[in-house]
């Protein structure tokens, strides 16, 4: 084994529980309780009109978890009333894990972002798949409707505070030189279906794909 | 695009904003009642509205936006989210409902539709013609500029509240109409098909905010050749030749994407494109949006 393939640490890091979590984090205090609400308001609103990307956590019976990203133009969650939202299901890989999720466990974890925004909004509830008209009309774009929505029966929702953000310079235009470090969508793929392909090929037939966002 | 600064927010009718833009750098680009502009949104949304103000003040256009309940991310924006003192840009105007000279006038306003009648029918007054505006709306209170057009036009103008008065009687119009009189009519869909089953189709002029129902033919699949890249796209039944244009890596800006705007016009070079608009190409021109081709290759300047 080559010295960068080898594991970091031979055993399994160590377990601690949650009373010695606690012991070392402190309760947190009565202030940051206090913020998570069980609705709504007009501040969390506008943050969510101005969302262009989220990400969505859902979890089977079992408790396997699974976290996908959504987004579309600032707003495409549509806010629907103080305790209810519905987010668009656009074309994607069509694999329906949440979906899945959902029909055996409604409880879902949503995290907005704005860009610039360092601050962030955590929605959590209840949510199950929807076909209402009157949503889908709503969330029209390219003068095509989803065929499916997600709908969210909010339980708590608050701010989430910079720091991650900021230590991350997630925002920062700089930044973005780390993708230039990656391998392309082509590499990856060619890799991991073990296919004898040029990436280069397969990457302009995944770019083509992206074009069709709608 | 023109930068213009949200100068203010007025309520002149229940659910509905009047939006005064300033222009940032002096005098905005010229219009002519029945103009329009795109309005492009911070939600990256770009939306379709009159122009309501006086064309001869230049320093400022004036728009008044609706609510809509099924709003698409554009009413429900700027009713909840807009504020005093931010920058929009705003389009060059275009003007698919310009008012023709005539010596008499009968305006039809539905709803919000009078946004688009406002300067008409101050130019029609102010030229000298004889002209008379009949307005429709479900409730007084929902019926922006009916006050102050009664005060400036008195009994030329007629506010029918249809919730309390009933729908105006548009045969007993068209049978009173003088010969020469021209109608335009701008508002929802029921009112606009109401028109055009009384008036004079060379004598009405509409304009629509939704596409007129319609049914057309199976669609068929069909070539666009590029001519300015030398590129072939493929359009295939069921998608529109805009989506395949953007699709191809060829955009063509949009609007409404229902054939009502006019935003994505494109010059047709050669072929026969099957028109189903709501504008009215003219000659030579088309919209992606919505609009087809009759020929297997159609040849466009892009």
């Amino acid at each position: 084994m080559t010295r960068q393939n080898a594991p970091l640490i031979e055993r399994r890091p160590r377990r601690v529980s949650i009373e010695q979590v606690r012991d070392r984090l402190g309760e947190p205090d009565a202030m940051i309780k206090s913020k998570i609400q069980d609705h709504i308001d007009e501040h969390s609103r506008r943050f969510i009109a101005h969302s262009p990307f989220l990400t969505m956590a859902t979890a089977d019976a079992s408790g396997r978890a699974d976290c996908s990203p959504r987004g579309d133009y600032p707003g495409f969650v549509k806010v629907l009333g103080e305790h209810l939202l519905a987010i668009p299901d656009r074309p994607g890989n069509r694999i329906a894990d949440s979906f899945r999720n959902l029909a055996e466990n409604d409880g879902i974890g949503l995290l907005f972002f704005v860009p610039g925004s360092r601050e962030t909004l955590r929605v959590n509830g209840r949510a199950y798949a929807t076909d209402e008209p009157d949503v889908l009309v709503r969330m029209q774009t390219e003068a095509r409707e989803p065929e499916l929505a997600i709908a969210v029966e909010v339980e708590e929702v608050y701010f989430h505070c910079g720091r991650a953000l900021i230590r991350s310079r997630l925002w920062d235009p700089a930044s973005q030189a780390l993708a230039d470090e990656l391998p392309s969508l082509g590499e990856v793929a060619a890799a991991q279906f073990g296919m004898d392909i040029d990436p280069r090929l397969l990457e302009a037939r995944l770019e083509e794909g992206y074009r069709q966002l709608y | 695009m023109q930068l213009t600064i949200l100068d203010r927010i007025d309520r002149p009718a229940e659910d509905v904003v009047a939006l005064t833009l300033r222009g940032a750098h002096g005098p905005l680009a010229p219009w002519e009642p029945g103009a329009h502009v795109d309005l492009a949104l911070p939600n990256w949304l770009t939306r379709q509205y009159s122009l309501c103000g006086d064309p001869r003040d230049r320093e400022r256009y004036r728009i008044a936006v609706r609510h809509e309940r099924l709003s698409r991310g554009g009413s429900d924006y700027i009713h909840r989210y807009l504020r005093p003192g931010r920058t929009l840009e705003v389009s060059l105007p275009r003007n698919t409902f310009p008012l023709v000279p005539a010596p008499s006038y009968l305006f039809l306003a539905g709803g919000i539709g009078i946004t688009a009648i406002l300067p008409m029918l101050r130019a029609a007054a102010d030229a000298g013609a004889s002209c008379s505006l009949v307005y429709a709306g479900h409730t007084y209170a929902s019926m922006p500029f009916a006050g102050e057009l009664r005060a400036a036009y008195g009994d030329r103008v007629t506010v029918v509240a249809t919730g309390h008065d009933g729908r105006p009687d548009l045969a007993a119009l068209a049978a009173g109409l003088a010969p020469e009189t021209v109608v335009y009519c701008c508002g929802p869909t029921s009112l606009l098909d109401a028109c055009e089953a009384v008036f004079p189709a060379e004598r009405l002029h509409v304009e629509r905010f939704r596409p007129r129902p319609r049914t057309f033919a199976p669609d068929t699949a069909f070539d666009v050749v590029c001519a300015r890249s030398g590129r072939t796209v493929p359009v295939p039944a069921g998608e529109s030749l805009l989506n395949a244009l953007t699709h191809a890596g060829l955009p063509v800006p949009a609007g409404c994407r229902e054939g009502v705007c006019g935003s994505c016009e494109v010059t047709v070079l050669e072929g026969e494109p099957e028109h189903r608009d709501d504008v009215g190409a003219a000659p030579g021109r088309m919209y992606a949006c919505v609009s087809r081709s009759r020929s297997a290759r159609l040849v466009l300047d892009l």
